[in-house]
């Protein structure tokens, strides 16, 4: 191999600022992809050696990566400093190499996208010469074909929106980019990957990819179909202005999250995805349960005028749900030092952690609780010395867990105590009702077609 | 623009929405690179088919957004030379300026089947010339702040300051020592010319930051 190409890369990187990506040099100069990433390796080790000008270099690590027992292919790309820590997360490495060399160091991977976007653009119809990806049935559809393929489409994209509600929205926020081209990557291998494949709506996304992005394998990623939620997290809290709900739009936007490959996701940024994405599943069941209510024989006594809503947990069967209730503060802590920015996304998780606080519901819990407004009876001793039994109407709450019966507001104390309470729902509940029923005189009871016997 | 006549479209309004559009997210990739704020506030947004770094802070974004549409009226007929982003220190010396040269050309035809693809594209590439501009900046100094000034030609801000043009956002003179940047060192980044606009983007950076 000649040294000339040494020169190229040094001219683009130094003279010109360019971020040299693997892809881009292989579309310039003409050579497959595998050559560029050695030509890219030996310029980096040349001026290394030299050390001369500052270089920083991107790589893309791909492997198994065990998440909670559960094995998923990795793919990301990361920099150079995190490529150790990337190296020792996976437990079986399938390939390294380097991705991109520039002189800046880079804060984000947008850029990394942007330097191939025009660079396959200028090359559409040939890009994939140079790639090592290969796939002899891939042909370019007919017209014809392309014609009954664009009928067939408006049939399968209702199915997928049912199978999976929560993946609706795009999530155009990739704050949490990493995941969501992992989800990406897999549906563009929906084909194999369809049965294992938690997540279908992506293969209908992906179907209208314009760009194929060599040196992705099928990866199985349960992680990435977690995660999915969270995306969905910042796509609801965000009012819709970035999100395009088109699905033309969305296509391109997974096949821009894929372009961007994953980017540097280092540990602390798969920490606050995670955390992120569990806390996302709390909120998504708050707005479940809000939308169930749930009506009890008993709430005859309960039907007042200002009733809270009554939530009624169902224990959810994810075990992952586990782990959310913990991790759930977290989000909500790093969003907070932020300078009062974005206050979209800090202040509906915090309305929904208060509505729920004040519904005295815990996020993922199997209890209940209520409140309610009842009728007691006030005895006092008047002006004229007589004594007055009225009745006045009262707020109060208790769960299972409580014998007492007014505590007009002490939300965290009722969390707490429904903590430390255990057990099922319907019969602690009949169980405190009847207790404080038992504190409150019988004849105050309401609306209840036994109050008629229990009179006096 | 489907079946709008050439009676219907204001070119200078089109091109004054463009660059006014591409300032905006030029602006707040400035912001994000350079450090003036936490990269916390911002998010990756969709511009030009490329991720680009926006702001999420409402007051941020609302000031950015009169500044320019103050600025559009004079980029309508021509008369703004440049506009500048002047990222100061705490002392409010300027320690960079962001200086975006930008002129038309006196006779502006465009047909309505001018695609503006190409200009998209000068766009983007602008785009990422910011992104990496770190490469040849020195760091600043923490606590910076920053500014939007205009040269015009002419006295056109004459008729700036007679008329607020957003209620309670006036526009002032700039002082002088916004303006002038002690031993500048000038590293020119990108240039494009277009049928609809010839700019220049170079940034001048002061030579002790600290």
């Amino acid at each position: 191999m000649d040294e000339l190409y040494l020169d190229n890369i040094d001219e683009y990187v130094n003279d010109h600022d360019k971020i040299v990506t693997y892809k881009w040099l292989s579309l310039t100069l003409g050579v497959h992809v595998n050559t560029a990433k050695q030509m890219l390796y030996h310029y980096l080790d040349h001026k290394r050696k030299e050390s001369s000008a500052q270089l920083h270099a991107t790589y893309l690590v791909s492997g198994k990566f065990v998440d909670k027992g559960q094995t998923s292919h990795l793919v990301s790309v990361v920099r150079e400093d995190q490529l150790e820590d990337c190296k020792a997360r996976m437990s079986l490495i399938v390939s390294v190499h380097v991705y991109s060399v520039q002189k800046a160091l880079l804060r984000d991977s947008s850029p990394l996208y942007s330097v191939d976007y025009d660079a396959v653009r200028d090359h559409l119809q040939s890009c994939a010469k140079y790639s090592a990806i290969r796939c002899t049935s891939a042909v370019p559809l007919s017209s014809v074909e392309l014609q009954q393929a664009r009928e067939r489409q408006p049939a399968p994209t209702p199915e997928p929106v049912v199978k999976v509600p929560s993946v609706n929205g795009e999530a155009s926020h990739p704050s949490k980019p990493s995941t969501k081209s992992q989800k990406g990557i897999m549906g563009m291998f929906s084909n194999k990957a369809a049965p294992k494949h938690q997540d279908s709506v992506t293969e209908v996304k992906l179907e209208q990819k314009e760009v194929v992005k060599p040196e992705v394998e099928p990866p199985k990623s349960k992680a990435a179909a977690k995660v999915s939620p969270a995306l969905n997290f910042f796509g609801n809290q965000k009012t819709k202005k970035p999100n395009k709900s088109d699905k033309a739009d969305e296509s391109l936007q997974s096949s821009s999250r894929l372009e961007q490959q994953q980017h540097q996701s280092s540990p602390p940024e798969k920490k606050p995805e995670a955390a992120a994405e569990e806390s996302t599943k709390g909120s998504k069941k708050e707005s479940r349960s809000k939308t169930k209510r749930t009506v009890d024989s008993d709430s005859e006594e309960e039907k007042m005028d200002k009733k809270k809503r009554r939530r009624i947990k169902k224990p959810e069967p994810d075990s992952s749900d586990e782990d959310i209730i913990p991790d759930s503060p977290q989000p909500m802590q790093t969003k907070e030092p932020e300078p009062e920015p974005s206050p979209p996304p800090p202040s509906p998780p915090q309305k929904e952690f208060e509505s729920v606080s004040h519904s005295h519901s815990v996020p993922g819990g199997t209890k209940i609780r209520k409140r309610r407004r009842v009728l007691k009876p006030k005895t006092f001793v008047d002006d004229e010395g007589c004594i007055v039994t009225e009745k006045v109407y009262e707020s109060e709450s208790y769960s299972e867990a409580e014998d007492e019966a007014p505590v007009k507001q002490a939300p965290t104390k009722c969390s707490t105590a429904k903590l430390h309470a255990a057990g099922n729902n319907k019969e602690e509940e009949k169980k405190s009702q009847k207790k404080t029923s038992a504190n409150t005189n019988k004849g105050t009871k309401q609306a209840s077609i036994m109050g008629f016997f229990q009179k006096k | 623009m489907a079946t709008l006549t050439r009676q219907d479209i204001n070119f200078g309004q089109v091109v004054a929405d463009i660059l006014c559009e591409f300032l905006e997210v030029a602006i707040h990739l400035i912001l994000y690179v350079r450090e003036v704020y936490p990269s916390g506030i911002f998010q990756k947004r969709k511009k030009y088919n490329v991720p680009v770094q926006m702001s999420c802070h409402p007051e941020l974004n609302q000031y950015i957004q009169d500044t320019l549409h103050c600025i559009k009226p004079l980029i309508e007929k021509n008369d703004a030379e440049k506009v500048v982003v002047v990222i100061m220190d705490k002392e409010h010396h300027p320690v960079e300026r962001f200086v975006f040269e930008m002129s038309q050309p006196p006779v502006l035809s465009i047909s309505p089947d001018t695609l503006l693809s190409h200009v998209e594209q000068l766009l983007r590439a602008f785009i990422l010339k910011i992104s990496v501009c770190d490469a040849v900046l020195n760091n600043n100094p923490p606590g910076c702040s920053f500014t939007v000034l205009v040269h015009t030609r002419e006295a056109a801000t004459r008729n700036m300051e007679k008329v607020q043009v957003i209620k309670d956002f006036p526009w002032i003179v700039a002082d002088e020592q916004e303006v002038h940047m002690k031993e500048p060192r000038l590293i020119p980044l990108k240039t494009m010319t277009s049928d609809i606009v010839k700019m220049q983007l170079y940034v001048e950076e002061r030579a002790q930051k600290t």
